[in-house]
Formats: C-alpha cells, sequence, structure tokens
C-alpha cells in the first residue's frame, strides 16, 4: 500500500564557506529557512519539526510564501535532500515534476526528449517504446512531436512534460509550482489524470502559490512558514471555515 | 572511511546502471554542438588536423626528420587536447548539471561519466586523423603500437577519476575554472607536446621529468615512435591515475550528498 510518513523531520545544512578570492558572499540558494550561526560556522534551518502522514489516494496541497520550504519539503521527499533529522518512510514509486524543461534537448524532436526524459526517469528501452504512442496522444502534440523542442511553446512543453511524468503511472507524484503553466483545456484534462492516479491508490503533492488551484486539485492542505509546518487541514474543512467565516 | 567508501561505490554502480543514460545525453551534446553544420562532427576531425598541420609547418626542427616530427605532434596533440578538455571541463561540471541535480535523483557519477563520454567521442575523432597521420608519414605498424593502445585505453580509465576530483574542486572554489583554465593553456608550452626534449637542461628538463603530463604522452607517444615499452612512464601514470581515483572516492563518498548545497 502507497504510504509517506513524516516524523519530526529537519533539514539543516551547512553554508559551505567556497574559497574564492572575491569578497565573502553569503547568499544561500534554492532554499529558505533560517539562518543559524555557531561560532565561525552558518547553518540553514530549511525545515524543522515537519510530521504528517499520507496514504492511497491523497493528494496534498503545499502552500506558502516564498522560502517557507514547499520545494525543500517535495526535495526531501524525492530523495533529492538528505534530512539532518527525523524519519521519512515512503512506500512507493516516487517521480516528480520540478522543472518543465529539465532533460528536455531544445534541438532534439519531441519525440527523441520523450526518450531521453524516459531514460533519465530510468524507464527500460521496451517501456519507453511500449508508452510512447500513448504519450504522444495525451499531448495533443499531433506533427509538432516530430519537431525542435524550441519550437513548443510554454504550454505545449508543458503538456509534453506531464505527459511523460504520468505514463507509467507513478504510486506517488510531486510537482513544484508549474502545474498552473498549460491552458484551460490542458488544466482540466492534466486534472483528469491526477483524479484517475488517485484513484489507482496514489499519492499526489502539489506545491503552488495558487491556493485556488490547489483548492480545487488537493484533498489536504498543508501550509509552511519559514520551514515549520504552520497548519495541515483537509481542503473541505478548509472550504467550510470560509465559509462560516463570511 | 569504509561508509564513505561505499557511498562513493553505491554512486558509482548506481550511474553504471543508468548508463543508457549518460551514453544518450553524450550522444545528443556532441549532436547538437555540430547540428546545422555542413560536416557536423568531422569539423573536430579538420580542427584536429588543422592544428597537428599548423605545428608541424611553424615549430619542425630544422634539418630534422619531418615524418617523425609529424608523428611526434599528431601523438602529443591527441593526447594534450583530451587532457586539456576533460580538465578545463570537469572543473564547472557540477555548476553545468546544477538543474539535473537540484531536481533529480540521478547519481552523481552519471554527470561525471556524461563527460568522460563526451570526451572519449571527440576523442576518437583525433584518434582516426591521428592514425591517418602516422601511416601518411611512413610510419610501420608494428606490435609496439599496442602499447601506445594500452597507453590510451589506461588514459581513458584514469578520466572519471580526474574528472570527479576536478569537478569537486570547483564546486569548492569556483576561481579554479580560471587558474586551471589558464594554466592548462600554458601549460602546453611547460609539456613536450611540440617541442622534442632530447636530454637538454634548463627549464625543458624540469618541465620533461616533473611534469606528471609529459609521462601520459610518453606511454601514447614512445612505443609507436621507438618501438619501445616505456615502462616509467605507465609507473607514473598508473600512480597518478591510482592516486586521482583514490581522492575521487574518497570525495565522492564524503560530500556527494552535501553537492546540491554547493553549487
Amino acid at each position: 500500500m502507497v504510504s509517506i510518513k513524516l516524523d519530526n523531520v529537519s533539514l539543516v545544512y551547512k553554508l559551505h564557506e567556497k574559497l574564492t578570492l572575491s569578497a565573502p558572499d553569503r547568499r544561500i540558494n534554492g532554499t529558505g529557512g533560517t539562518i543559524q550561526e555557531s561560532g565561525r560556522k552558518q547553518f540553514v534551518r530549511a525545515l524543522d519539526d515537519i510530521s504528517f502522514e499520507l496514504s492511497a489516494g491523497d493528494r496534498l496541497g503545499l502552500v506558502g510564501p516564498n522560502g517557507a520550504g514547499k520545494t525543500t519539503l517535495l526535495k526531501v521527499l524525492y530523495g533529492i535532500y538528505e534530512p539532518s533529522g527525523g524519519t521519512v518512510a515512503i512506500k512507493g514509486k516516487v517521480d516528480a515534476l520540478f522543472n518543465i524543461n529539465l532533460g528536455f534537448r531544445a534541438e532534439a524532436t519531441g519525440r527523441r526528449n520523450i526518450v531521453l526524459r524516459g531514460l533519465i526517469n530510468g524507464w527500460s528501452e521496451a517501456e519507453i517504446e511500449e508508452k510512447m504512442e500513448d504519450i504522444i496522444a495525451f499531448s495533443e502534440l499531433g506533427d509538432f512531436i516530430d519537431l525542435p523542442f524550441k519550437a513548443y511553446s510554454q504550454g505545449m512543453a508543458a503538456r509534453l512534460a506531464f505527459s511523460v511524468a504520468t505514463a507509467l503511472d507513478p504510486e506517488i507524484l510531486l510537482m513544484d509550482e508549474w502545474i498552473g503553466a498549460g491552458d484551460a483545456s490542458f488544466q482540466t484534462k492534466a486534472k483528469r489524470r491526477m483524479d484517475e492516479l488517485a484513484e489507482k491508490a496514489g499519492i499526489i503533492i502539489l506545491a503552488s502559490h495558487s491556493e485556488s488551484l490547489l483548492n480545487n486539485l488537493c484533498t489536504k492542505l498543508l501550509t509552511l512558514r519559514n520551514g515549520r509546518k504552520e497548519s495541515l487541514v483537509p481542503v473541505l474543512s478548509k472550504l467550510n471555515l470560509a465559509i462560516t467565516s463570511k | 572511511m569504509i561508509s564513505a567508501l561505499n557511498s562513493a561505490l553505491n554512486d558509482i554502480f548506481g550511474a553504471m546502471k543508468l548508463r543508457r543514460v549518460w551514453i544518450a545525453l553524450a550522444h545528443e551534446d556532441i549532436g547538437d554542438q555540430h547540428r546545422r553544420t555542413t560536416l557536423g562532427p568531422l569539423w573536430l576531425l579538420v580542427n584536429y588536423l588543422a592544428f597537428v598541420g599548423t605545428f608541424v609547418f611553424v615549430f619542425q626542427p630544422a634539418g630534422k626528420d619531418a615524418a617523425g616530427y609529424s608523428a611526434y605532434v599528431a601523438i602529443g596533440l591527441m593526447v594534450w587536447f583530451y587532457l586539456m578538455e576533460i580538465i578545463s571541463l570537469s572543473v564547472p561540471l557540477f555548476r553545468r548539471e546544477r538543474s539535473f541535480i537540484e531536481g533529480t535523483t540521478l547519481p552523481l557519477f552519471v554527470y561525471v561519466m556524461r563527460l568522460t563520454m563526451q570526451s572519449a567521442i571527440r576523442a576518437g575523432y583525433a584518434v582516426a586523423g591521428c592514425i591517418v597521420i602516422l601511416l601518411l608519414s611512413g610510419s610501420d605498424m608494428t606490435p609496439a603500437w599496442l602499447w601506445s593502445g594500452a597507453g590510451l585505453l589506461l588514459i581513458l580509465l584514469a578520466t572519471p577519476g580526474i574528472v570527479t576530483v576536478f569537478a569537486f574542486a570547483g564546486a569548492f572554489f569556483p576561481d579554479s575554472e580560471f587558474i586551471i583554465g589558464n594554466m592548462m593553456r600554458v601549460g602546453m608550452f611547460f609539456t613536450p607536446v611540440f617541442w622534442v626534449y632530447s636530454g637538454q637542461g634548463g627549464i625543458q628538463k624540469y618541465a620533461h621529468h616533473w611534469n606528471p603530463f609529459s609521462y601520459f604522452l610518453d606511454i601514447a607517444r614512445v612505443p609507436i615512435l621507438t618501438g619501445e615499452f616505456p615502462a616509467h612512464a605507465f609507473t607514473v601514470t598508473s600512480t597518478v591515475s591510482i592516486c586521482m581515483w583514490a581522492m575521487a572516492l574518497l570525495l565522492l563518498g564524503r560530500y556527494r550528498r552535501q553537492i546540491v548545497f554547493m553549487i
């Protein structure tokens, strides 16, 4: 059975003082959180004491301001960042969509890019071959599939990326922000496929600044602030709260 | 130490399982660089032949055997360009692969092998050009060529270790990209790539004896030019390669999960 369980997960990493001839640069990249000092060393606490459980069929929306830890949490779940405290227990195959263009070659055709993205995802050649026509059909790219990727609009790129990422029915799908890319018809289609995935006992976690989008797609909302969990509520109760407050 | 070694080996074995990824990406890289050109990757061969021709034309010592010097320069440039490329391109490697490192769980060694594969493909064109020059310059194909082949294989085996070490150097010390780039450009003049060391003293003696690149060149060049097995050069090159691999394993094991925070 697919599940995710986080117990008191924290992510603290040392700000490496790079050897450089230029003036010290204490900017941090990628993650938010709080900066702590210990002697001359600096640490970033990007996630602090995060706990939650998800089971089959759950669709969790991550909300919070920039630097709240949404992307960092997704990357911990995907295994890019190793948590420095707590435990992450995941049952199920995890797939992620963090960057629409990741692994796509501007000069290669859509068809070739499906092969490349499939290889990066760890698919066998037989799996790529088997799914190729389904992916092309779902993306609705038609004859564009044999044109270079650089000829695609942002929406077409999003369609192709989403089609590839969901082609092998990932048990757990992590997505960051970009779901708002594509046009309305694509979003409707994407929502339908996510419904199907969730019905197949999958878990979907989305990070976005658009609460309306998350309310539409998710069953639970996790609000993060400064790397800490502020609230975790079912979407329905959240709506009810909003209605009663009016 | 043991856990670091295990971690490094896990990364390397993981990358080897995903060899189709780095082979495909390396081929795409080469293809992209020459897309829409008339000659395509054959430009790599043309560039190499142009360099060899220029060096032979300008630097051929007066009164010396022209054919012998052509072979000397052809092998020297082939190996030097390969070493210069892998070292110069490996320093910014992790920064160049940043989007992959921050967006996938691919083993770090995949990127090392992607660059190794790319450089090996490029070097393949130079090897083809070099063989043509050797045959045109009258070099007889003898069994000693097999030692040169073994030398090239040793350099190829050393490559992932060298790339890993310099890639970590680039991540820890961003200025190293320019320092090492300049050193490699200048290093060509301090290495017997196109000048011949024949026992003279002074700076050339030190540049020949204390420069490890000299031995990397010798293991490919000496067997073809003299028919002898350069045991000392093989020993030095093997030692340098083992040291680079040991450092690579240590760095990979100790810092591979930290790289994502450093780039």
